[in-house]
Order: C-alpha cells, then sequence, then structure tokens
C-alpha cells in the first residue's frame, strides 16, 4: 500500500519535472474531452428540456392527413372521437407558424384555448389574453425589443397589420417550447390567419386510463381513416432518437479525432528522450522492479489523463451552461431563428462521465500499455556500460 | 440499430479491449510452446519480460470489465425510453433477449479476470512460476469470451429497433408472470429471508474459521458458497431486499437500485457483493490449484488477505441489504 | 575471524547476442569465493570483463551458464522479479558514473531505491538523513544534484548504496572520475565500510584502490578469464 504511495508521489515529482513536455499532451487531450464533453452536456441537456416540456404535453393529439400533409381539422370530428369509451375532454387547437419579415425570425403562433394558462406557470405580466393582446416567449420579446405593454404586429392573410399589446412575457428561459411562441385570442387568431370557424388545425384528447392510449389512438384511426392520433410516448421517443442520434453521429465522427490522438499518445509514450530512457535504467539499476517501473508509468497515465478529463469536463460544463455554446452557436443556428438566445439548466451525471471516460480515457491507456512496458524492461545493467 | 453515445462507447472500448487480448493471446502461445523456466537464454528471459505485459493486459481487461457492466445497465436504461411498455433496464433488456446474455456474458468475464489476475499474482510470487502453463492456458479462454462479448453485444444493439413493444420489470418480475425471473419474485418473502441470510451466515462463519484454523477443506468451502451466495443474494435481491429499497411492494428490480433516485446505493451493494464473491472464488480456486502444484504451498497468506477481504465485503453487502430492513418504516409483512 | 562464504562464483560465463555474428563472451569460466567482510579487487585492462563479472555477482544479470551461491543459494536461474529483490536486499551500488537523477533532490536521490518497498516514508526518511550525515552531505540535501560538485556527487551516490543497509557493496571503478585527493576521500569512505563488517568488491585498474592496505585480495582477469 505505502509502496503504491511513494510511486504515484515519484510519478508526480517526474511528471512535474517534464511538465512542459507533457504539456502539449494535457492541452490536446483536453480540448478532446472538452468538444465531447460538450456535445454530451448539450444532447443532454436538449432530452432532459424535451422530457420535462412534454410532461405536461397532452396525451394524445390527433391530427389530418391530406397526401401525406398535415391537414386542418374540420372541428365536427369531435364527435366521433367523443363516441369511443374511454376518451374524457376533447379540445381543439389553433395554431401555426409565422415568419417575421422584420426580424428574420420564425414564430409559433398559438390561440389561448382552455387549460393552456394553468400549465404554464412562469412568466411575468398577466396572463389576460382578450383582444388585441398577447403573450410571447422570450425569444420573440428579445428579437423584438418587447416589453409588457409594447406592441406586438401581426400581418394578417389579408395584409393587413394588426397590432396586439404584450401582457405577459414568459421568463422560463430554459423552456425550449416557449421560447418562440406567440399566444393571442381565438378570434383573433382566426382573423389573422383568416381561419373559418368549423376548423381547427388539430384535436387533443384527453384519456382517462393511460394505459388505454394506444388502444384509443387505434380506435381513432380505424374510425377517421384520414387522421394520424399521435401519442405523447411517441413523440418523446422521437425526441429521444434523434438527439441520440445526433449525438452519436458527431461521437461517430469523432472517433476518428480520438485516433489521431491515441496515435499521438502512442507516439509520446514510445518516443522517451534519452534522459527518460537513462532515468528508468538508473531506476531499474538501483532495485526498482519492471512491474514497479510499469506501475510508474500507468500513475503518470492517470495523472495526465486525470487532469486532462477535470479541465476538459469543467471547460465543457462552462461552455454550455454558462457560455450558452457559444462555440457550437453556428451549427445549432440552424435549429431555429432565434435559437442561440436559451440557457441550459446545468445537468451532469455518472452516465455522462462514463461515456466520456470510454471515448477518451479508455483508448488513451491501451495505447500506453506497449510502450510502458517496452520502456520497464530496460536492461538493469545498462547504466554500468555506460 | 439506435446510435447511442452509450453504445457506441461500449462497442469501441470492447474492440479495444478485444485487440489487446488478441495481441495477448498470441504472446500466450509463444510462452505456452516456448517457456522453459530452467534455460537462461535471452529468448527465456524475453518470455519472462512478456509474462508483465500480459498480465498489465489483463490487469486492464478487468477494470475494463468492471466499468463496461455498469456503463452497459445504464446505457440500456437509458434507452428504455424508446421502447414501448420499457420503464428501466429490464425493458430495454426484453427488447431483444440477447441483453441478457450479454449482462451473463460481461459477469463471467468479471469473474474469470478477476481469478486470472489472483492467479498470476500467487504465481509471481512463487519461486519457479508453477502455474506458467495453466495461467496461459486459461487465459486462451479469456480471448474468445471477449470476442463472444463483443459478437453478442453488437447483435443486441443491432438488433434493437425502437417501437419494440416489451415487458418490463413490472411483467418480468411479477408474481403472476412465468418464467425464472418471476419464480424468483414470487419466491415467498419469509422463508427466502432466513436462507439469505443463513447462507451469509455460513460463508462468514466458513471464512472465520479457516482462519483460525488452517485447513484447507474450509478454503475450498469458501469458493463452493461464494458462488451460491452470489446466486442466492441475486434472488433475494429481486425477490425481496430491493423492494425495502423502493419502499413498493411489488417493484421487483434489480437495476433502479443503481439510479440516483435511490441514492445509487445499487453501486456499493453490488460492488461488495462481486468483490466478496471473487475474492471467495479466489479463496477456494486456489486451494484446488495448492492441491496440483505442491509448490504452492507458501501462498497461505495470500489466501489469508483474500478469505479477511471476502469476509469483509460480505458483511459489507449483508449490512447495506439489512439498513432499509431495520431503520425503514416499510415492512413487507403480510406480502 | 569468521569465515563464512558470501559468494561463490562456480564456473560461470555469460554470452551476448548468442548464434549471431556479433556474439562475445565478456565473461568465461569463473570460478571465485568471497568472504564475509572481505575486500576483493577485481583488476585488469579495459574490456576483461570485471563489470560483466560485478553485474552478475549483483543479480544484475544472468549467467549463461554456471552456477553463483548467495549463502548457498543458486541465484543464477532466477527470475528478474527475485532478482531484483535479492539485489534489493543484498547489495549496494556504486557505479561508474555517479548515475544520478538530475532533476531531483540529493534526499529524493538517496531514498529512491526504498520506494518500491513497503518500508514507510519516515523510516526511509531516518535512514537517509543518517547516512547523509555521515557522508557530509546533510547539508546539500534540498540541492538539485546537477549543482554539486564531483565529490559531492559520489557520496550521495554512496549514501545511496548504503540506504537499504547491504550486506555486500559492488564499486565499478569507483575512482574513474575523481582527482586524487578526492580518490583517497573515498577510499577512506570504503575502508570505513570495510570496518563496520560490510563486504566489498571492486573492479579497478586504479593502483591508488587495488594497492591499499585493507584489500585483502586481488583477483586480475584477462579476456573474460581469471589468471
Ligand atoms: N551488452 C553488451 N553488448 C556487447 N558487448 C558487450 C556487452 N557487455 C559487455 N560487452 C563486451 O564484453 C567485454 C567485457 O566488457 P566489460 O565492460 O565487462 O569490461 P571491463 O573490464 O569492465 O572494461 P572497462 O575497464 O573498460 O570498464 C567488452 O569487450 C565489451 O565490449
Ligand atoms: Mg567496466
Amino acid at each position: 500500500m505505502i509502496k503504491h504511495l511513494k510511486i504515484l508521489e515519484f510519478a508526480l515529482s517526474s511528471l512535474w519535472r517534464r511538465k512542459f513536455k507533457n504539456l502539449g499532451l494535457i492541452v490536446v487531450f483536453s480540448l478532446i474531452i472538452f468538444t465531447l464533453s460538450s456535445i454530451v452536456f448539450l444532447t443532454y441537456s436538449f432530452k432532459r428540456e424535451a422530457v420535462a416540456v412534454l410532461k405536461d404535453a397532452p396525451e394524445l393529439i390527433v391530427q389530418r392527413l391530406s397526401a401525406g400533409r398535415h391537414e386542418m381539422m374540420p372541428v365536427e370530428y369531435m364527435k366521433k372521437i367523443k363516441d369511443i369509451p374511454g376518451v374524457g375532454k376533447i379540445v381543439p387547437r389553433l395554431w401555426g407558424y409565422y415568419y417575421d419579415i422584420s426580424t428574420g425570425g420564425n414564430y409559433t403562433v398559438m390561440a389561448l384555448r382552455e387549460g393552456l394558462q394553468d400549465k404554464i406557470s412562469l412568466m411575468e405580466g398577466s396572463f389576460v389574453v382578450g383582444s388585441g393582446s398577447c403573450v410571447v416567449g422570450r425569444g420573440v420579446a428579445d428579437a423584438r425589443f418587447l416589453d409588457i405593454g409594447s406592441i406586438m404586429p401581426l400581418i394578417g392573410a389579408d395584409g393587413k397589420v394588426r397590432r396586439f399589446r404584450v401582457a405577459g412575457i414568459f421568463t422560463d428561459e430554459s423552456n425550449l417550447l416557449t421560447n418562440d411562441l406567440v399566444i393571442i385570442g381565438e378570434k383573433d387568431f382566426r382573423e389573422v390567419f383568416r381561419i373559418p370557424q368549423s376548423i381547427a388545425t388539430d384535436i387533443v384528447v384527453q384519456i382517462y386510463n393511460p394505459t388505454e392510449v394506444d388502444n384509443i389512438a387505434r380506435k381513432i384511426k380505424e374510425a377517421l381513416p384520414d387522421t394520424r392520433p399521435i401519442t405523447r410516448r411517441e413523440i418523446l421517443r422521437t425526441y429521444d432518437t434523434l438527439f441520440d442520434w445526433r449525438s452519436g453521429m458527431v461521437l461517430t465522427m469523432f472517433l476518428g479525432a480520438i485516433l489521431a490522438f491515441v496515435i499521438l499518445a502512442w507516439d509520446k509514450a514510445t518516443g522517451l528522450s534519452a534522459e527518460e530512457r537513462h532515468e528508468i535504467a538508473i531506476l531499474k539499476a538501483i532495485g526498482w522492479e519492471t512491474s514497479d517501473v510499469m506501475e510508474l508509468k500507468f500513475w503518470e497515465g492517470f495523472i495526465i489523463s486525470s487532469l486532462s478529463f477535470l479541465t476538459g469536463l469543467i471547460g465543457g460544463y462552462l461552455h454550455i451552461y454558462f457560455f450558452g455554446a457559444s462555440i457550437f452557436s453556428p451549427a445549432l443556428k440552424g435549429w431555429s431563428v432565434i435559437f442561440p438566445e436559451f440557457r441550459l439548466v446545468p445537468y451532469i451525471n455518472i452516465y455522462q462521465i462514463a461515456v466520456l471516460l470510454f471515448f477518451t480515457v479508455i483508448p488513451y491507456m491501451a495505447a500506453t500499455i506497449v510502450p510502458s512496458w517496452k520502456a520497464a524492461i530496460t536492461d538493469p545493467d545498462v547504466v554500468m556500460r555506460g | 440499430m439506435i446510435l447511442h453515445p452509450g453504445i457506441i462507447a461500449l462497442l469501441v472500448g470492447s474492440l479495444i479491449v478485444l485487440a489487446l487480448l488478441l495481441y495477448g493471446s498470441v504472446l500466450a502461445v509463444v510462452i505456452l510452446r516456448r517457456w522453459d523456466i530452467k534455460s537462461s537464454s535471452e529468448f527465456q528471459l524475453g518470455l519472462e519480460r512478456k509474462t508483465y505485459l500480459v498480465s498489465t493486459i489483463m490487469s486492464f481487461v478487468l477494470g475494463f470489465e468492471v466499468l463496461a457492466i455498469f456503463l452497459f445497465i445504464y446505457t440500456v436504461d437509458d434507452l428504455h425510453r424508446q421502447f414501448v411498455g420499457a420503464m428501466c433496464a429490464t425493458g430495454s433488456l426484453n427488447a431483444n433477449p440477447v441483453g441478457w446474455y450479454v449482462l451473463y456474458v460481461k459477469m463471467l468475464l468479471f469473474f474469470i479476470s478477476s481469478l486470472w489476475i489472483g492467479i498470476n499474482y500467487v504465481d509471481q510470487r512463487t519461486e519457479g512460476f508453477p502455474l506458467v502453463r495453466f495461467k496461459y492456458g486459461m487465459l486462451l479462454l479469456v480471448a474468445p469470451l471477449v470476442l463472444v462479448d463483443v459478437y453478442l453485444q453488437s447483435r443486441y444493439f443491432l438488433g434493437l429497433t425502437p417501437d419494440i413493444i416489451t415487458s418490463c420489470c413490472g411483467a418480468l418480475f411479477s408474481k403472476e408472470g412465468g418464467g425464472l425471473s418471476s419464480s424468483l419474485s414470487s419466491l415467498p418473502v419469509r422463508p427466502m429471508r432466513y436462507i439469505f441470510f443463513t447462507v451469509l451466515g455460513l460463508y462468514v462463519l466458513a471464512g472465520l474459521i479457516s482462519l483460525k484454523r488452517q485447513k484447507g477443506i474450509f478454503r475450498g468451502l469458501m469458493g463452493i458458497f461464494s458462488v451460491i451466495v452470489f446466486l442466492i443474494s441475486l434472488a433475494s435481491i429481486i425477490s425481496f431486499v430491493s423492494l425495502y429499497f423502493y419502499e413498493i411492494p411489488t417493484h421487483h428490480c434489480p437495476f433502479d437500485i443503481l439510479q440516483g433516485y435511490y441514492n445509487y446505493i445499487g453501486y456499493p451493494l453490488y460492488g461488495a457483493l462481486f468483490s466478496g464473491t471473487a475474492f471467495g472464488l479466489l479463496t477456494g480456486f486456489t486451494e484446488i490449484l495448492k492441491k496440483l502444484f505442491p509448490s504452492l504451498e507458501k501462498i497461505n497468506r495470500y489466501q489469508r488477505k483474500w478469505t479477511i477481504l471476502s469476509i469483509l465485503f460480505m458483511v459489507i453487502f449483508t449490512l447495506i441489504s439489512l439498513y432499509p430492513m431495520l431503520f425503514s418504516s416499510f415492512t413487507l409483512e403480510g406480502y | 575471524m569468521n569465515r563464512e562464504t558470501v559468494i561463490r562464483v562456480e564456473n560461470v560465463s555469460k554470452c551476448i547476442n548468442r548464434g549471431r555474428p556479433n556474439e562475445v563472451w565478456p565473461v568465461r569460466g569463473v570460478s571465485l569465493e568471497i568472504e564475509r567482510a572481505q575486500c576483493v579487487v577485481l583488476k585488469g585492462p579495459s574490456g576483461s570483463g570485471k563489470t560483466s563479472l560485478l553485474s552478475l555477482i549483483g543479480c544484475m544479470s544472468r549467467p549463461t551458464e554456471g552456477r553463483i551461491l548467495l549463502h548457498g543459494r543458486d541465484v543464477a536461474k532466477l527470475p528478474e522479479r527475485f532478482l531484483t529483490e535479492i539485489r534489493r536486499n543484498t547489495f549496494g551500488f556504486i557505479f561508474q558514473q555517479f548515475n544520478l537523477i538530475p532533476g531531483i533532490t540529493v534526499k529524493e536521490n538517496v531514498m529512491l531505491p526504498l520506494y518500491p518497498t513497503e518500508m514507510g516514508l519516515t523510516e526511509i526518511k531516518t535512514r537517509a538523513e543518517r547516512l547523509m550525515k555521515k557522508l557530509r552531505i546533510y547539508e546539500r540535501r534540498h540541492f538539485h544534484v546537477k549543482g554539486l560538485s564531483g565529490g559531492e556527487q559520489q557520496r550521495v551516490a554512496i549514501a545511496r548504496a548504503l540506504i537499504n543497509d547491504p550486506e555486500i557493496i559492488l564499486a565499478d571503478e569507483p575512482t574513474a572520475h575523481l582527482d586524487t585527493r578526492l580518490s583517497v576521500e573515498l577510499i577512506e569512505i570504503l575502508k570505513g565500510l570495510k570496518e563496520e563488517g560490510k563486504t566489498l568488491v571492486i573492479a579497478t585498474h586504479d593502483p591508488l584502490v587495488y594497492e591499499q592496505g585493507f584489500v585483502d585480495r586481488v583477483v586480475e582477469m584477462r579476456d573474460g578469464r581469471v589468471i
């Protein structure tokens, strides 16, 4: 036990003596871990965010399809759904996208409906959406420099500009779904987008028994063949797959970088300087055993990896959660124009760390096994032969 | 196939280990064929030096397998949202039953590689290295096992498609279901509890006796007993130990206790059980080797150390299992 | 005086690069007996095999043929792991070059041989301090060895050789890099060690060493053989 501590101490001191030689390796290693941990943190947060948001989402949504595309839905469809046993309350939804020419942003505009108020609690101002007033997401407010009481103009389908007074702004900064949201009254919505009374965007179906969801979805599909029932589970799964797939893709692309690093590490471990070789030979001559020298090398690798791992991990954490993933933001812009404004809720767990370890430290350690063995089997009597 | 960071990490890691082990196996074959401890040729010296490389590779494999078991369970747990009906790791494993075999193979790899390292440890400290042939023969069995592991693991992950409808611990470990798993959970709690504590108690007792009187028979017993203790403990965790942590009388899941929600209590719990079993196995196994290789007579002091460690880990395991039974208001009486 | 044989070399040969065109036999058929607390000098021209024989006796390398008995135990065929252990417990080496590690302090250099043992750090430190005081380098203990004078470096190397309290001390050309004054100083140290009851084997062709009174025996070597 004491033996291992003493060898560890010597490893620390011998790394410290060669700090500049190892600095390059540590910097490259840290950078790789920084990038990978940023990716992992980002996708994980997206995933969690999606789960958190969808927790309040309706259990089942029914949309209408026409030629494979989403179509507006006649309100009378509701009657047929209502007849299916196990179905609770049915609410039609009105929502759509709005392209704002002046900011170049794409907003989600939604009509106020029953139950919307109590689901979204985090906001400043009030949730009174009468005629001529609206509630907007943080991203929209920032893009248009809106405050409570400011005016938010929307250009209608008829080309006329309609002005809405901002009654409230969502504050939940991390909420991906409210960021680009604009909520107006139902009457206003129908006017702006010129949608007749008999039509809704889709229908939210409440179901008494959650285990029945899939069953009821099937029955709706049978009764109304031109509809598509979407369950919350399905959306969640799609999000999960999407984010896993994205980070998986990126990580796979990174395997090349990791391989390059492993080769660098191998090369560093193989190409010992004459001074280092001499030092190992001295150790062998004064009574260090091959396995002791290998242990020394192991500790050196351990210290280098721990140091780089911590640096990279903390860097990645700060990058994602305190600097808003600023390095990645060009790549994320495609997601939505007003996206870069978001702040994610810091989140880290053992699993992320384990995955990162597998991608970085394990290949590194594996790459140094053979070189450190080669160094450790130096003949003990070489120092006697000058 | 689902492209998931954990899956890629596991596959990449396994491939690295496989490559190292294949290299180690090549060295092992050379050592097996050319080893001659009586020779003082430079070639023999080279072989002796190669043994250091092989033992380092095996230590790496062991360290990796320990991490890999947890990463595997964790990944599988993380995947459960992709499958209809899955609530935790059990559901994901059921989504493609090959997953269970992956888990078994990984456990087997853990025990075999720890056994190997223990045997290597005593051999390197015994003059003449009597176990060289045995060790490297054994090593040649590890490499195919890792190959099987890589194969099964790839098949499991490749065979996973989202939307599979699967059954989870609720169904698998329910008393109504069929098969081994549900019989495990429907094991009556009271007798099961007696068996669990009796077996653990007997094990510790056998260990203590073997410490007191240096009789080989008790060490051998410990080896056999450790396997029994391991299996009974796993059954008990499913049957009743886990329930006390969940405080739900019907939640028989061996994986959920690993989650943060339950304070990660599963890690020390399984960690102690696996370590205790590994040291017990090692004690028993080396006892058999001692009969076959008389020059190993001097390894008693190592076996002593292992026995103490094994007892210690088993006691920790028992205490962790016992804790919620004693200190939580939750009770299984009546179930 | 106790006439116990400590080292017995029986017909030992060492071959390097066997079977290849550059095959050499630095040591051929050497037999030798060394008794407790004796001082034996191996003398011979350059290339005669002194260093090679010393490294065989000191368990640094294994002989190709013959036996080496240390207190009656044959160590010739032991694996390196055991040789190292024997070396660590029995021998202290003083090399021709000082072979100190440049970047670390005198004290660390002295303590280094005991790092891979189970001995506690405090025990190692006490030993090191005692030796450094005895060899008059205690004031330099926190210096890096690079800045030391040749004589000081030599004394650090000796302190390092003695840290494991060895029974046998092997010295390879210990005066090669020293001027006369320092050589005399070194000889005094060696003499002191012999008086403490240590067995000394010194390879040298320096008359200053082998003409000393405390040398019990001079073994002459040529072409790997004892003559
Ligand atoms: N590893 C080796 N490879 C090649 N030749 C070697 C090796 N070791 C020793 N020799 C050869 O063996 C012979 C004896 O060498 P050794 O170093 O033992 O002589 P020495 O008496 O110590 O000489 P010196 O007084 O110069 O130190 C020399 O010819 C040397 O070249
Ligand atoms: Mg010489």
